[in-house]
Order: structure tokens, then sequence, then C-alpha cells
């Protein structure tokens, strides 16, 4: 199989989580696939398109589709980037001269876990990670992608985890984009409703494929001063020994 | 931000808080839940259900026009009156006019979204005649001077207690117990002199059947065949969209509706009425009206992107799979239509100054969409919605030149990579100095709910770039 | 009296003008209602486990005497008060049922607001979801909805396999004739308060079939 990968890294990961990136990037060499990162990257434009400003996501995802047209297997730590480039892309860009090429890099983008489990074909990476960890399957992973058994075949592998499945999972943790701050209320009080079911495992923490997700859990647990931690899949694949 | 917005977000942000409300709406709907699992059992390919019900609805939209004028001859040749009511005016003084001819004094209504959507019952009531609502959920509500909470259980945010309370302010003389059994029976007491006296009977209708020319009717309570069966004249109150071309095809709409919206195989009384009562029958109404309401229908169905969301069978699921509703409850949306399809019909209906912040009440989980009965994509239709309201020039200039500003930096990444470098940084230095979370300007709507993240000294490009320099390996 | 409706044609032509595809951009099958439901091998089985599970009393007969037994013995449980009973040939022939019960019969008019139960024929019975199919011809519309207690004289015969063939039939029948008919599938009920379920809310709190086997 075709051992190079490109890195499709979000803004926010590339700002405000890089540890995410550098394990994305561990886990991946790892298992013998070259990473580039295509350093013009920028961001796919998701905010802007889910707020309604489609002028402004335009572009946006115009620079994405020319940045990595040239790449065979895009690869991805957020199921809601992903999403946006394979499922919105088509009809955002549906007036574009791009709009063909954008199809074609969508069918080339993959979530990082889809990637392991369906592309490489493997779900042990060769991971230890000794803790108790409830999984948040993200809305747009599971609902837009299609993305339900791989992280959790992922997580099973993974030596010394104790792995706990959370009621209500598929309730969404509140985060939506703008909606966090449109209305900042409810998205707290759906946090509010997630951190109930991930503390009835008593985990010691919830981890995601959706860093914006995680992002947001993160701090209403940390605002509410509750003990579960957050990390990211990709975070823990790439553990080696306990910490 | 238009007046109904700020309403909401006030009303959102109490709800939200309302720790009582949110356990009891949990409660009611994991009782749904459950009911709706056992439900689909009965089917041996629920998706195939789906698909199903979607072609029946979606051949209604694409022959719209022939199949109500079939639906029209029938039920003329029956003797019955079909009235097309442009707007919900238009509807009001058709069903006023019949009123008044007949000299109504009373009026028993079931079920009809479409009458709250048109405010037929304050117009009907400025003439002077009493309008009893006679489902029950309905019945409470109106007692309350409340609007519906949910379009299928109207009264979910309430307590039996609550209800019993009511019962015995307004109904004293009814109420003979404290039970749910015994508040039924006192209903049942109450409603039946207004049945077996009122002049007029109002219904909705949940299909309109093009080649039997029929309406077809589902209830559980008999509050609806009472309405359609015992006063002289009964009004049909429809929107234009419940057309469905065969009989036979209520063979899977009426299952598929009743599942999805309380997880019964069928509901008790699966009614169809074609006219007045003929010569040889013994009883039933003399006069038989249909009124069929376009209000803005029309307008959905010429627009390519959203014309389906006339598939909707109002059937009540993507309301309880809304995890924004189980928050906000039914009222907040302040809209005949709350939920996910509330949001998506309201903006385009009543336009999107007024309602297109109900389009943004939503995390864009698409759940709504895989419950959908009629496989309509409620998400597309709320970012479509999004869309035209930003268009319409409706979004806060702070939000334009947010966006612009992103959209020229995010084009060209040496300057990405500045601003997103000087942002952390400034933000690290404000931190630093105890700058409070609220006085993080934009940053404070985050803070407002939820810990100060970390801040990291560098991006991940920048790590890249130390561990693999400027090639790859 | 015709009465103006000038928005019939402008509604009319909005909708001409709205172009709406046949079968929109969505990737599905086209689906036959039998990929949907189990086929049912055994009707007359199935419906009466729908019966039982929605609370539908049937008493099994073999023939006339035991259906007027069946139907005294359905009586002896109504309270005393009036009973409504469709003026039809067959239920003529039950009469020895009705001894002791003041009888009003349907040629007689409507159902009466305190009749105490109704006793009528049917068009049909479902076994599908354990259904009566019933009309307007069935003791008007009131004989199955105002009364208290619903009995059904029905015979094996009438039984049909699912919901599709009852409304093809009625499509090919003079059944689409009549103003009223429909499926009545167990009691009324409501589950309005606090999603618990009660049986008996304005129509019938019971429904009874005597069921002959022809």
């Amino acid at each position: 199989m075709d051992k190079r990968v490109a890195l499709f890294i979000p803004c926010f990961v590339d700002q405000m989580q890089p540890q995410v990136g550098l394990d994305t990037v561990k886990v991946l060499r790892r298992l013998s696939f070259q990473v580039e990162y295509p350093e013009d990257q920028t961001c796919c434009g998701q905010p802007a398109f889910n707020t309604g400003q489609w002028d402004s996501a335009r572009p946006c995802a115009e620079h994405f589709v020319n940045v990595f047209k040239a790449f065979s297997q895009i690869v991805c730590p957020s199921g809601s980037c992903t999403s946006m480039v394979r499922t919105h892309y088509p009809e955002l860009l549906k007036q574009s001269v791009l709009h063909e090429e954008a199809v074609a890099v969508g069918s080339r983008t993959f979530e990082l876990s889809e990637f392991l489990v369906r592309v490489a074909g493997v779900s042990d990476v060769g991971a230890e990670f000794r803790h108790s960890v409830t999984y948040h399957p993200s809305c747009h992973a599971t609902r837009e992608l299609g993305i339900y058994d791989e992280p959790i075949s992922l997580l099973q592998k993974v030596k010394g985890l104790d792995l706990r499945l959370m009621p209500n999972a598929n309730e969404c943790c509140g985060f939506g984009g703008m909606f966090s701050t449109k209305f900042g209320m409810v998205s707290s009080a759906m946090a509010e409703t997630k951190i109930a079911n991930i503390e009835a495992t008593q985990a010691e923490y919830v981890t995601a494929v959706d860093p914006s997700c995680l992002m947001h859990l993160d701090g209403v647990l940390r605002f509410q001063k509750h003990t579960p931690k957050v990390i990211h899949l990709a975070s823990i694949l790439a553990s080696e020994a306990s910490l | 931000m238009s007046r109904l917005a700020e309403e909401f977000l006030v009303a959102a942000a109490q709800k939200s808080a309302d720790l009582t409300h949110r356990a009891t709406i949990k409660r009611n709907i994991d009782s749904y839940d459950a009911a709706v699992a056992k439900g689909k059992m009965r089917f041996v390919d629920w998706e195939a259900a789906r698909a199903r019900a979607a072609q029946v609805k979606s051949e209604g939209m694409h022959s719209l026009g022939p199949l109500l004028e079939s639906f029209e001859a029938k039920i003329k040749a029956r003797g019955g009156h079909v009235y097309w009511a442009e707007n919900s005016e238009d509807a009001r003084q058709y069903i006023c006019d019949v009123a008044k001819k007949h000299d109504v004094k009373t009026v028993v209504k079931s079920k009809s979204m479409v009458t709250e959507e048109i405010h037929l019952s304050p117009a009907l009531e400025k003439l002077g005649i009493k309008v009893w609502e006679t489902d029950l959920g309905e019945l409470i509500v109106q007692l309350r001077n409340e609007p519906p909470y949910h379009i299928v259980t109207p009264a979910m945010h309430l307590t039996r207690e609550q209800i019993r309370d009511l019962f015995l302010e307004k109904m004293p003389s009814d109420v003979q117990g404290e039970t749910h059994q015994e508040l039924v029976a006192a209903a049942r007491r109450f409603l039946r002199r207004a049945f077996f006296s009122a002049e007029m009977g109002i219904s909705g209708a949940n299909f309109l059947v093009a080649d039997a020319g029929m309406v077809a009717i589902s209830t559980n309570e008999g509050n609806g065949r009472l309405t359609t069966s015992l006063p002289k004249i009964h009004v049909v109150v429809t929107g234009i969209e419940k057309v469905i071309p065969r009989l036979e095809d209520l063979g899977v709409m009426w299952p598929v509706l009743a599942t999805t919206g309380t997880g019964q195989p069928i509901t008790t009384y699966s009614t169809l009425i074609g006219g007045p009562k003929t010569a040889d029958e013994v009883d039933g109404p003399e006069e038989f009206h249909v009124v069929l309401v376009d209000n803005g229908r029309t307008e959905v169905l010429a627009d390519k992107a959203q014309q389906e969301l006339l598939r909707c069978i109002r059937c009540g699921a993507c309301l309880n799979q809304c995890p924004v509703y189980r928050q906000v409850g039914g009222h907040t949306y302040k809209s005949t239509y709350p939920g996910p399809i509330g949001s998506a019909l309201m903006p385009i209906f009543q336009g999107q100054q007024d309602y297109g912040h109900l389009s943004y009440a939503c995390s864009l989980c698409t759940a709504c969409n895989s419950v959908c009965p009629v496989k309509i994509k409620l998400s597309d239709h709320l970012l479509e919605n999004r869309h035209k309201y930003v268009a319409e020039g409706n979004a806060k200039t702070s939000e334009k030149i947010g966006f612009s500003f992103f959209r020229w930096m995010a084009m060209n990444r040496s300057r990405y990579e500045f601003f997103g470098w000087a942002g952390r940084k400034a933000l690290r230095v404000a931190l630093g100095m105890g700058v409070k979370p609220e006085q993080l300007g934009p940053l404070a709507k985050w803070t407002k709910y939820r810990a100060v993240p970390e801040v990291p000294k560098e991006s991940f490009r920048a790590l890249w770039k130390k561990e693999n320099g400027n090639g790859n390996r | 009296m015709a009465i103006a409706n000038s928005g019939r044609e402008r509604i009319l032509e909005r909708i001409r003008k709205a172009e709406v595809p046949q079968n929109p951009a969505i990737d599905w099958a086209i689906v036959s209602s039998d990929q949907i439901f189990e086929p049912i091998t055994d009707p007359l089985q199935h419906f009466l486990a729908e019966c039982e599970a929605n609370l539908t009393e049937v008493k099994v007969t073999r023939d006339g005497k035991s259906s007027q037994n069946a139907l005294a013995e359905l009586l002896s449980a109504v309270p005393a008060g009036t009973v409504y009973v469709q003026d039809d040939p067959r239920l003529r022939h039950l009469a020895d049922a009705f001894v002791g019960r003041e009888v009003i019969w349907s040629s007689a008019g409507r159902a009466p607001e305190d009749c105490q139960a109704t006793v009528t024929l049917c068009e049909a019975l479902v076994a599908q979801t354990g259904s009566i199919v019933s009309s307007s011809r069935d003791g008007g519309r009131g004989g199955s909805i105002i009364p208290p207690t619903h009995i059904v004289y029905a015979t094996s015969t009438q039984i049909v396999p699912d919901i599709t063939t009852a409304l093809r039939n009625a499509m090919e029948s003079d059944l689409k004739n009549a103003s009223y008919f429909g499926l009545i599938t167990g009691s009324s009920r409501t589950a309005d308060i606090e999603k618990i379920l009660v049986q008996g809310a304005h129509g019938p709190r019971k429904v009874a079939i005597v069921l002959e086997i022809q």
C-alpha cells in the first residue's frame, strides 16, 4: 500500500492543541508511514461555512483544495474537519472551477481512526495506556462519516486500557462551533448532560476523535471542577508506557 | 438581532439552567425512546420503511397539482366543499364565514398544527364562539393559557400534580380522583358535554388521499372521531403538502407515523373521511369542508434546495432527538413548529430576519436527520437558512468583519502564522498579567462557561519545523 | 352554493411553476411494501396474538349458537342501560343474546349519548395489527366511538393479512363510497399525562370481538 500520507492539521489544533498533531505523526511513523506536512495549509473554512458566511468559506476551501490536490492520502485527527472536506465541500464549491478537484480531494481525505482501520487495515498500533477510558462518539464522525467501530477497535487493542462505554453516548456534547458561544448556556447544559454520562462510567479519561468536542468538554469539566480528564484518541495511540 | 432572537436567548438560558425541567423532559423522552426502539422491531427493515415513506411523500410533491385536483373532485362529488386558502387570513375568513352562516356557538377542535399556524381560535373567539381543544394535551395547555410544548405531546412539561390542580380549578365537578386514570376520566366527562352540543367540529389531517378522495386522521383518544362525527359541520384544515397518491400507501405511512410519533404499531383510530353523511347513513355531519392552506408552502415547493421539507409528516421524532430541544423545551422557540423542523421552516415561512436565529440554535449534531422517517436532511436546511440569513444582510457587522478578516488571513500562510502567533502571545501575556476571563473581549463568551484553555507557546507547525526542518520525513 | 375562491388558480399556478423532480437526488432503491413487513403466514393466529397485545377481547366461537352465548356473556358485564345494535339480519339473528337488555336498533337513528354498549358488524379484520375495519354503515360513525363498550360480531372469513390488503380491498369495493371508514385498534387511550398510558379516553374503554370461525 501507499505509505505516504499528508497531514491535515486543523487550524485550532495547530494553534491550541499542537500535541494532538505531534501524537498523530508519532502513530503514523510507528506504522512506517512517511509523513508530509503541506505547510501552506491554513483553515478548511468550517467556522465560516457553519455560520452561513459562505463567501468567506469558499476561498478557504479552494485554498485547501489547491494545497492538498497533489497528495494521494490525507489524514486528519478530526472528524468534523474531515467531514467538512468530504461532506460539505462538494456543495460549497458547486459553482467553483475547482469543484471536481474538491470532490476528488475529499475522497482521499480520512479521519485518523478510519485511515488506520479501514485504509491501513490496522487496529493494534502498539500503544499502551493503563487507564480507564470512556469514548465519546462525535456527531460528525459518526453520523456524517459513518465512523462507529473504528475508534473502538483501536482502543480495544491498547495494552492495559480499560474501555467503558457511556450511556446515551450518541448525544451531542454541545460544542457545535459558533453555537458554543452564541448559545453558551445551552451549550454548557448539553455538556453537563454529557458529563453526567461520562461520570456514570467512573472512567479517568474521556476520549474522542474530535479535538473540538474535547476542547469544549475540557473547558466545562475544569470550570465545574469535575474529575475526568480529556485526551484525544491520537494521544492514547501514541502512548508507549503508562503516564 | 431581532427581538424574537433576544427573547429566545433569554428563555433558552433560563430553561437550560432549570434542572427540574431537564429531568422531566429526560424522563418523558427516555420513555419515548424505549417505545420507539420496540416499535421499530416490528419492521423487517426499518430503513426500507423510511425509504418507502420518503418515496410516497416525494411522489406526492412531484404531482402535487394533479393529485390535489383529483382529491378535490372526489370530495365535491360526495357533496363536500373544498376551499383553497392562500394564507392565514384567507383561511380564517372562510372558516369564520361558515361558522357565522350556521350561527355556530361552540366548536370542538381535534389536533391540528395548521390551525395554530393560522391563529384560528382567536378569530373564532372574537365572534363570540367558544372553542374547545379536545386533544387532552391541547386541552390542558388551553386551560393554562399557554402554547403547546410539543407537537405530539403538548403537555409534556407538566406533572400529574400540576394537571390535577388545574382540573380542580377548571372542572371541579368532573374530578373524582387524582390518579392518571381518574384525571383522564374527568376530562372525558368535561368534554363530552362539548362534543354533544357543538355545532362545528374542526380537525386537521395527517394525509390527503388523492385516489380515494379522503382525509386521513390518526388519533388515539377518540376525540378526533367524536369531533368529526357528532357536530353538524365538519371542517378539515390542512396544509396542501399532506397529499399522498394512493389509499394503499397508508399501509406504510400509518405504521411509520405511529412508530416515530409514539412507538405504536398504529394509532387506535386510523380514520378516513370522504364527505358529509350519505342519505342512507344514520349519523354524521351534514356539511363537510376541507380548507387547503398554502401560507408559504408553494414558496418552499419552488425552492429546489429546500422543497424536501414538505415531506414532513409532523411526527415529532426530530424534536425528541434534538439535544437542544431537550434542554430548552418547546415554548422557547415561540413558534408554531418547534425543534429542528420548526427551525428549518419558520425562517422560510416567516422570514429570516425575525426567525433566522432558530437555525443557529443548533449544534449541527444531525441526530434529526438520522431519525426522520421521511429522510429529510434537516441539518442541511438549517445550514442553508444560515446562508440565506447572511446573504440577506442580517448578520452582525462585527461578525461579517471578523470572518472577512479570517478569510484574508487564511489565504496566505505567512499571514496566518503571524496572526496565530500574535493572538496566542497576546492571550498568554494578558492571562499572565492577571486579566480576568470576562475581560477577554470575544473570548469572554467562551470563558463564561468554560475554564480558560492552556495557551501553547508554539504551534504545531513551529514544532514540526523544528523537528523536521523544511523537508519532510 | 359556490363560494368564490380566486386563490385556487393562483395556488395551482404556483404549484405548476415549481419544478419538483420525479425522484430526488438521494441514493435509495425503489422499495416495495413486501420488503418492509414480515409476511403473515397464519392470519388467524397472528390476529389473535395482536388482539391480546392491544387488549381487544376476542371470544372465538364455532357457530351461531355459541356466538349468541358469547355475546350474552359480554353483555352481562355491561352496566344497566341501553344497548345500541346495528340493524342487520345477522345481528337480528342473535336476538336471544339481548334478552333482558333495552335494545335500540340503528334504524331508529344514531347511538344515544348514554348508551352503555354498542353491537355492530365490521367490514374486515386486519391480522397485522389486530384491527377492526369499521365504517359509517356499521352502526353509523357513532356506533364505534360513543359507548364505553363496543362489541363487534365478525367471522374468520373477514380476516385479511395486512393494512395494505385491507385498503386495496376498500378501493375495489363499495366501501370507498362510505362517508367514513377506518381501522380501530384496541380501545381509546392517551399518554398525554406524564407519558403514562391510560386505557379509555373519549372513545370506548373496552373493545370486544365475537369471532365466529367459518
